[in-house]
């Protein structure tokens, strides 16, 4: 009986996300979302990643929810936004359920990943050597690699192993990083002199690729996770100016870098050219206001590409300001507990692993939502689980299941007094 | 110690997350008005299912929307003054000024309003709330002869007048374009070196040539310079200082009265005269006639252009005076000047705007109004004697109609475009004007032979519709 209530507690916050989500999903219009039995076998997949879980061990139930309540959300306004997309993002969620819940078993012996770490670096300029070769250039940036069909981004995998290398890494040498006096050239560059091959070679290369959503993503992961490991400061912030170098030399040599930041300091200086994708999103936000539209009741569909770079306009539209603050709570409390499972690690690599694996996903949000409301200039990355893309949503569910293998606790079944009387 | 350093982390997301909340809050409320308000915003457009109508003078439709697609039946005939709107490209014209007539009640901040909207959409309705119809003056037969004529040429453009009232009966632009494939032609109508984007009734500002010795008349006989008895001597050139002026239209005219130099259209008597009325007297008469300041109509348009008055000298001041040197006109307030005359000296408000009508019921009447009274009946009388000896025995006499009295003014300026623009500028029934015409045919040659007969054929097609 004891056994019945404890696996029904555990389910309870997938259940809830489920019902969420179906309530979501109803609102998007007749015939978008295709096959009913297709979100049926969603539905299933969903229940079945947290149900198969050893029972020995409590996680936090929270985390997938969350995922499943982010990805419905998103795939009820790719729904609203284009019904022919939803129905890809569909098999993409399929395709992300059944793969969360196969490495399942992999993700619990996380720590093995430690061992290969310079295999995720050899596996990274893999992936960065196919795109250059068989990549497809996409507004001015080379993103993807078609196979048949199948568009396939590969810098959302490279971003979970480049996190992989550093965790692992940074915990062999994070003492002796940390130790380091600052003015001490040879101390620093002997520990830090890989550290930078593995992060040099991804910025340059998503320099040459001309992804600097990318870049920002990696480096702001880099910075944090080398301040979480060594508490340095002084290394963090060279590595930050580095970068604004970086882009502010990307800036002059790129002409689509540059349409991008003048774009950002004035969207409407050439609202019909340049600045329509910006000034339409603009226009989308000031629709909003604080209560939104309503949802199907505006007109983000004046923003080109709405469902992938800027989804975040179109929610922030039809569910007004209010729905933008329910929003970003529900990414701060992933993060959040994305954090906390990092931080209730035992070992160092573990918690670097957590820690760095949140702060991804936390930096992916801040760098999207700032770009589309106008913080800083638009690099075209996704929201996670909420834009439209099978390689983000592949690698977010990818992120959350290994995040919740890792907040496994051991649990000491209560025995029922039947069994205990022996 | 990590795990400080994780906690840290949190905190700096927590930072991240509410400078996102803190920007969002100022995009969405605070600058959210004025970026929603900015002229590009499709959302303006999108109104359109509701949007009001335009509606000629006879309530021939001159914009609707049906099934949410903007029509204008009338096509390019009226394109530049009816203007388009499109999600794309924003507004122009009518559909421009007239926007906030046009577009359904705002029912943003009205939350009742708003529940009444949902309510209305989740029943598969629009709410009853429309946008008010906009009747205008124009009378789509005077329009029809306008265009018809007018798109024989590759640029040209027209305007006709009831001077009694200042209502715009007819205004074209050639060329023009269809505003029922607006979206999917403005890049290449936007690149066109002809312009069709630019109404050339109000817009176009051109050397008003002879038509412009409608003024010079009635402002040296008003200013008394000369008298309708004042006789000249053309020998075909005049010299001021070092500058030979030569006529362009007639011949040298020969020893002529005021009346006949203006119906020969000596341009070396009207230098004489201008240069008789001085730069002071001039420049004051063009402020009187209101060429210069802004033209109030309720559409843009452009007033007249000269140099300032410091810096002109008399070879420029002589050839202002029959409508050449710096001075450029649009064929609209040409137009207005001909009504002066037509109007006894004063030149009526043009309106094209008659009223606004919201759900059924007038909401708004344009009052008709005056913009000056630059010249006394009597001086109006005797310009309107020379422009009738145009007609009857001068430059003009392709503009004669069997059994009606055609008061006009030739116009043939030359411009550094090519060949000179053609003009004519007139009104009748002579004793009691009913229709003023202004025609301009960009470098077509003479005035009499190009732009007269145009201003007939629509001065007779108004006179037959437009009735005392």
């Amino acid at each position: 009986m004891d056994a019945v209530v404890r696996y029904g507690r555990r389910l309870l916050p997938m259940v809830l996300a489920l019902a969420v989500s179906a309530l979501l999903l109803a609102y998007a219009p007749a015939k978008s979302l295709g096959a009913p039995w297709l979100l049926g076998l969603l539905g299933a997949l969903a229940l079945a990643w947290v149900a198969w879980q050893p029972a020995t061990t409590e996680r936090d139930n929270l985390l997938p929810a969350l995922a499943v309540v982010l990805s419905a959300l998103g795939l009820t306004l790719v729904a609203r936004l284009s019904p022919d997309l939803a129905r890809k993002q569909m098999l993409w969620l399929v395709v992300s359920l059944v793969l969360a819940i196969a490495a399942g078993p992999f993700f619990t012996h996380f720590r093995r990943f430690a061992a290969t770490k310079y295999l995720w670096v050899v596996a990274s300029l893999v992936l960065f050597a196919l795109l250059l070769i068989f990549g497809q250039q996409v507004n001015g940036a080379r993103l993807w690699i078609k196979l048949g069909p199948v568009q396939y981004e590969p810098v959302e995998l490279i971003k979970l192993f480049i996190v992989f290398f550093l965790a692992a890494y940074l915990a062999e040498t994070a003492d002796v990083i940390a130790a380091a006096r600052p003015w001490s050239v040879r101390a620093n560059l002997k520990y830090l002199g890989p550290l930078f091959i593995g992060w040099g070679a991804s910025m340059a290369i998503l320099v040459l690729q001309r992804d600097l959503g990318m870049a920002a993503l990696l480096l702001s992961t880099f910075a944090a996770l080398l301040y979480v490991a060594t508490r340095r400061l002084d290394i963090v912030i060279a590595g930050i100016a580095v970068f604004a170098l970086a882009a502010f030399w990307a800036m002059h040599h790129f002409p689509y870098v540059q349409t991008r930041v003048a774009v950002w300091t004035d969207p409407f200086s050439d609202p019909l050219g340049a600045g329509y994708q910006s000034s339409q999103a603009y226009y989308a936000l000031a629709a909003g206001g604080a209560f939104g539209t309503g949802f199907g009741l505006g007109h983000p569909t004046f923003i080109p590409d709405v469902a992938t770079d800027y989804i975040y306009a179109a929610f922030s539209e039809e569910f007004g300001l209010i729905g933008a603050f329910v929003l970003i709570g529900l990414f701060a409390v992933l993060v959040k507990r994305l954090l906390a499972v990092g931080s209730d690690q035992p070992d160092l690599y573990a918690k670097l692993l957590g820690a760095g694996l949140a702060a991804t996903l936390g930096f992916q949000v801040f760098i999207i939502i700032g770009g589309v409301i106008g913080l800083f200039p638009l690099t075209g990355i996704t929201l996670p689980f909420l834009s439209y893309g099978g390689s983000s949503l592949v690698a977010n569910f990818l992120l959350v299941a290994l995040m919740w293998a890792m907040s496994a606790r051991v649990c000491v079944p209560t025995r029922s007094p039947s069994s205990s009387s022996r | 110690m990590t795990n400080r350093a994780i906690s840290r982390l949190g905190t700096l997301f927590a930072l991240l997350f509410l400078i996102l909340a803190g920007r969002q809050t100022w995009v969405m409320l605070v600058a959210g008005p004025s970026i929603a308000a900015k002229p590009y915003n499709p959302r303006h457009a999108l109104l359109d299912a509701r949007r009001g109508r335009i509606l000629a003078s006879d309530g021939t439709v001159l914009a609707q929307t049906v099934d949410g697609v903007r029509e204008y039946p009338l096509g390019p005939s009226l394109a530049q003054t009816v203007g388009y709107v499109s999600t794309r490209y924003g507004e122009s014209g009518i559909e421009d000024a007239y926007d906030r007539a046009l577009t359904p009640p705002d029912t943003t901040g009205d939350p009742l309003a708003q529940l009444d909207e949902i309510v209305a959409a989740l029943r598969g309705k629009r709410s009853d709330a429309a946008g008010a119809d906009v009747v205008t003056t124009i009378v789509p037969a005077i329009q029809r002869t306008l265009y018809t004529e007018l798109a024989r040429h590759a640029r040209a453009a027209g305007v006709a007048l009831d001077p009694r009232t200042g209502a715009v009966l007819a205004i074209a632009s050639v060329p023009s374009f269809d505003p029922n494939a607006f979206d999917r032609e403005f890049p290449k109508l936007q690149s066109d070196p002809q312009s069709p984007l630019i109404d050339r009734a109000t817009d176009g500002l051109y050397p008003p040539g002879s038509t412009f010795k409608i003024f010079t008349a009635g402002s040296a006989l008003e200013s008394g310079t000369v008298t309708m008895h004042t006789r000249f001597q053309d020998p075909g050139y005049v010299r001021i200082g070092n500058f030979t002026l030569h006529d362009n239209e007639g011949e040298a005219t020969g020893n002529q009265d005021i009346t006949g130099a203006f119906a020969l259209s000596s341009n070396v008597d009207f230098a004489h005269i201008t240069l008789a009325m001085g730069t002071a007297t001039f420049y004051a008469y063009l402020a009187k006639w209101g060429i210069g300041a802004p033209l109030d109509f309720q559409l843009p348009a452009a007033s007249g252009r000269f140099p300032p008055q410091d810096s002109i000298v008399p070879g420029e001041l002589a050839q202002m005076g029959f409508g050449q040197g710096a001075l450029l006109m649009s064929p609209l307030q040409m137009a207005l000047i001909a009504a002066t005359v037509a109007n006894g000296g004063t030149m009526p408000r043009p309106y094209i705007v008659r009223q606004i009508v919201r759900g059924g019921v007038p909401a708004s009447v344009t009052p008709t109004g005056s913009l000056a009274s630059p010249i006394s009946a009597d001086t109006a009388a005797d310009v309107k004697k020379m422009m009738l000896a145009v007609v009857q025995r001068g430059t003009g006499t392709a503009a004669q109609i069997p059994g009606v009295a055609v008061a006009g003014k030739t116009g043939t300026a030359t411009n550094p475009h090519g060949a000179a623009h053609a003009w004519f500028v007139c009104f009748a029934p002579a004793d009691h004007p009913r229709v003023v015409v202004a025609v301009v045919v960009e470098n077509a040659g003479y005035g009499g032979t190009v732009a007269a007969p145009i201003a007939r054929d629509v001065l007779r097609t108004a006179l037959s519709v437009v009735k005392d």
